[in-house]
């Protein structure tokens, strides 16, 4: 079995970052842009992996099972804001919230508009089921 | 005596921790019964202090085992690089004087303040300071060392500040506290600069008689250390330049002023100088000039309180000019050089002078005092001399009482002031005719003393026939309860009466115990037997029996006489009755200056520190309003992008580096 040298490993584990940085830079979707962060957190965890391989001790995997669990945690954490987001905007584009820059700044408006997104279908509401309960009026005893 | 010398350091102890428990517990528990932890421990101390006395002149009487005859007790203190201090105690012959005074004139002050005080709302806070003042004064003359004797010496310096002001809710007592304070700082630099030089001259020692013996290695440093060391004891004495703020001081309540401001604190700068006596006779220009400001400020003192109308101020210029007298006496302390060695006859002669003179002056102006008060007492808290009058029958006591000590300051024959003036002016007389140098001056010196002694005679019998004699008059803030003070007060008056009266007798001519202890001191020998200059006593008596007469004359045979005089002389009248005006000029010339500069420091620090700082604050704000404002664009990109092109540049640097 032929082993491969380190450097192609390495190389892999850059590109696999910098593509991940140009599109977290590039991109303006907030679920693309996560998906961006998790790729150079891969680039990263390659490395890890190679350099452990390559000095053949296992130091750099447990710290690879390490950040796996870590962007587990931060990969529920992310979703569930951007859900948050997506909720209160009702678009997952991240210059929606550029109102929070410092006071008295003009808005930055793209020259070219994103293409008008489809309607977003209503969200999911249970049917009610049963009977209304009768309500009393509230007496206070205060 | 060993045992003895392990329970030294109880003399100082008991007051301060009276001090301490009356601070904590006065105000809640003991409240009217704030007096008994005071009067306990100074009390104690008194006692132990005789102890003490007794021990040291047994030591005496058998011959001695150390050269100096000293109770001695040690503790290192703290020692930083060449800096040893050590916490000792000692009582050689002129400390246990010293404590013995302190103590002795304490207690009864303090008993008399129990009735003064009495209702105060302070009346804790009194007696806490008083026993504070106790334990820094009995710290200061017990101390083996210099710096022990300067945290003696800062720690009366604050008592004083703490009492003067003790009503300081009364703006002018504030301002007297402050003006003492701040007066006496001006010598106390001038004596810490002197131990500084006398500690590095001596080869870093601190113990007096170390420096003495090491000191001769550097002849040259000796006569400036002694000028500052003067400086010292100019402030805490009052003596000339610096006297203005002892007659302030009267703003304190009485007992205060009997105690600090005339029989102990202020003649803490006459102890130092005579403890430094061995120092002071290598210097003879310096010890003129001791001579020559005390002599000086005698005769100036005495001037101003001619005229004087405040009871107690004239016993405040009567105070400053004692201490010139003893001054004098001290600069009259020179060596002679025979051609078989050293005679110190003049040095043992000259100091007992002074020292036995500071023994008998508290004795009597604390008495002075404490009956100028009495009359204050009684007279609902008015002093002023114009407005009450004839008061013989109404308080016979304190009349008597003031009385004996009126005749003492005069040095009525027999009593304690003639002895030890007789022996001030038989000093100065012996340096002027037998120094080596400034013969003549020490003869000025002699003149200037016999006319303070005349002038004291008069001023003192004239506040005592404005008081006591005449018709009576009472000021209507006494109401219609003007009566005689309580027992409790009463007492010390009588006590130190007695003091007052017999005291210089038994221990100066009739015994001559107290040269006999003094020339146990470093650098003095034995005296012959007290020469006892008859002509000389014939003189001084006639000289204080013609000023009593002259003020019996102008005071009760012709009443009218000093207004008619004060008319024909308005010029001197005024000069006296305004104090040579020596507040003003240091007003305009001091005060005022720096004042103004204070102000200019002020406008600076307001106008042009203060802008420089707004300025670099507007700086900042501006900078980040254009830099730093627009970055905070919203965009998480540019943020992103920023990130990645700083962490670019640091890596690329970080490379270069390696």
């Amino acid at each position: 079995m032929s082993t491969l040298p380190l450097h192609h490993y390495l190389v892999v584990g850059a590109v696999l970052f910098a593509l991940g940085m140009i599109g977290f830079l590039a991109r303006r979707n907030l679920i693309v842009m996560f998906l961006c962060v998790e790729m150079m957190l891969q680039g990263v965890a390659l490395n890890l992996v190679a350099f452990a391989r390559y000095r053949g001790n296992l130091q750099g995997q447990s710290f690879v099972l390490f950040i796996l669990t870590v962007a587990a945690c931060e990969a529920g954490i992310a979703l569930a804001l951007v859900l948050t987001l997506y909720r209160s905007r009702h678009t997952l584009d991240v210059s929606a919230w550029q109102d929070l820059r410092e006071a008295n700044l003009e808005p930055t408006i793209d020259e070219e508009p994103l293409p008008a997104e489809p309607e977003a279908a209503p969200e999911p509401k249970l049917t009610p089921a049963g009977i209304e309960p009768v309500h009393h009026e509230e007496t206070s005893h205060v | 005596m060993s045992d003895l010398a392990a329970f030294l350091w109880l003399i100082p102890a008991l007051p301060l921790f009276a001090a301490v428990l009356i601070a904590f517990l006065g105000p809640r528990l003991l409240r009217g019964q704030s007096h008994w932890p005071c009067l306990l421990a100074v009390a104690g101390s008194c006692i132990l202090s005789f102890l003490v006395l007794a021990a040291v002149v047994g030591w005496i009487r058998t011959g001695s085992e150390t050269p100096y005859d000293v109770l001695y007790q040690k503790y290192t203190w703290f020692h930083a690089g060449n800096l040893e201090v050590s916490f000792g105690l000692r009582a050689d012959p002129l400390s246990a004087i010293m404590l013995v005074t302190v103590t002795f004139v304490g207690s009864f002050i303090a008993l008399f303040a129990v009735g003064y005080m009495h209702g105060d709302e302070g009346y804790p806070r009194f007696f806490a300071e008083i026993a504070l003042f106790v334990f820094a004064m009995t710290l200061l003359v017990s101390a083996d060392n210099f710096l022990l004797l300067y945290a003696g010496w800062e720690g009366v310096g604050l008592c004083s500040y703490l009492l003067i002001g003790f009503w300081f809710t009364k703006p002018s007592a504030a301002a007297a506290a402050r003006k003492a304070f701040l007066v006496t700082r001006l010598g106390d630099v001038g004596l810490l600069i002197g131990i500084v030089l006398l500690w590095w001259g001596s080869g870093y020692r601190l113990e007096y008689d170390d420096v003495f013996r090491n000191i001769e290695a550097r002849p040259y440093l000796v006569p400036t250390a002694c000028l500052l060391l003067f400086c010292g004891a100019v402030g805490k004495s009052a003596q000339f330049p610096l006297h203005v703020w002892l007659p302030d001081a009267m703003e304190g309540p009485t007992p205060v002023s009997a105690l600090i401001h005339a029989a102990t604190m202020v003649t803490a700068g006459v102890y130092l100088v005579a403890r430094c006596t061995p120092l002071f006779t290598d210097a003879p220009h310096v010890q003129l000039l001791v001579a020559g400001i005390g002599g000086f400020t005698a005769l100036f003192a005495a001037l101003i309180a001619l005229t004087q109308n405040d009871l107690k101020r004239v016993l405040a210029y009567s105070t400053i000019s004692q201490l010139g007298y003893m001054f004098l006496a001290l600069g009259s302390a020179v060596m002679l050089h025979d051609a078989g060695g050293e005679n110190n006859t003049l040095v043992t002669f000259a100091v007992t002078a002074a020292i036995f003179h500071l023994f008998t002056h508290a004795f009597f102006k604390a008495l002075l005092f404490l009956s100028a008060g009495s009359v204050m007492h009684a007279m609902g808290g008015v002093i002023d001399m114009r407005r009450f009058g004839g008061l013989r029958r109404l308080v016979p006591i304190t009349h008597v009482t003031f009385l004996c000590g009126a005749a003492a300051l005069a040095g009525v024959p027999l009593l304690s002031g003639f002895w030890s003036k007789d022996e001030i002016l038989g000093a100065a007389l012996n340096a002027s005719s037998e120094a080596e140098s400034y013969r003549a001056a020490y003869g000025i010196l002699f003149l200037v003393g016999l006319v303070t002694a005349g002038l004291t005679a008069f001023y003192a019998f004239r506040a005592y026939f404005m008081t006591f004699w005449g018709e009576e008059r009472i000021p209507e803030e006494a109401g219609h309860h003007a009566h005689e003070s309580p027992p409790v007060m009463t007492i010390p008056l009588v006590v130190l009466a007695v003091g007052a009266v017999a005291v210089g007798a038994v221990v100066g001519p009739l015994t001559h115990w107290f040269g006999g202890l003094l020339h146990h001191l470093p650098d003095m020998t034995a005296q012959e037997e007290h020469p006892g200059n008859l002509l000389l006593m014939v003189v001084s008596g006639a000289v204080a029996l013609l000023g009593i007469g002259l003020a019996w004359w102008m005071y009760v045979v012709n009443p009218g006489l000093p207004a008619e005089l004060a008319k024909r002389f308005k010029l001197l009248y005024e000069m006296s009755l305004n104090k040579f005006d020596v507040d003003e000029l240091y007003d305009s010339f001091v005060v005022r200056p720096l004042a103004g500069f204070a102000e200019f420091c002020r406008l600076v620090d307001h106008y042009v520190i203060d802008s420089i700082v707004d300025l670099i604050g507007h700086a900042v704000r501006l900078f980040a309003d254009i830099v730093f404002r627009p970055m905070q664009n919203g965009l998480v990109q540019f943020y992103a992008l920023a990130m990645v092109l700083g962490l670019t540049v640091f890596l690329i640097a970080l490379a270069r580096a390696l």
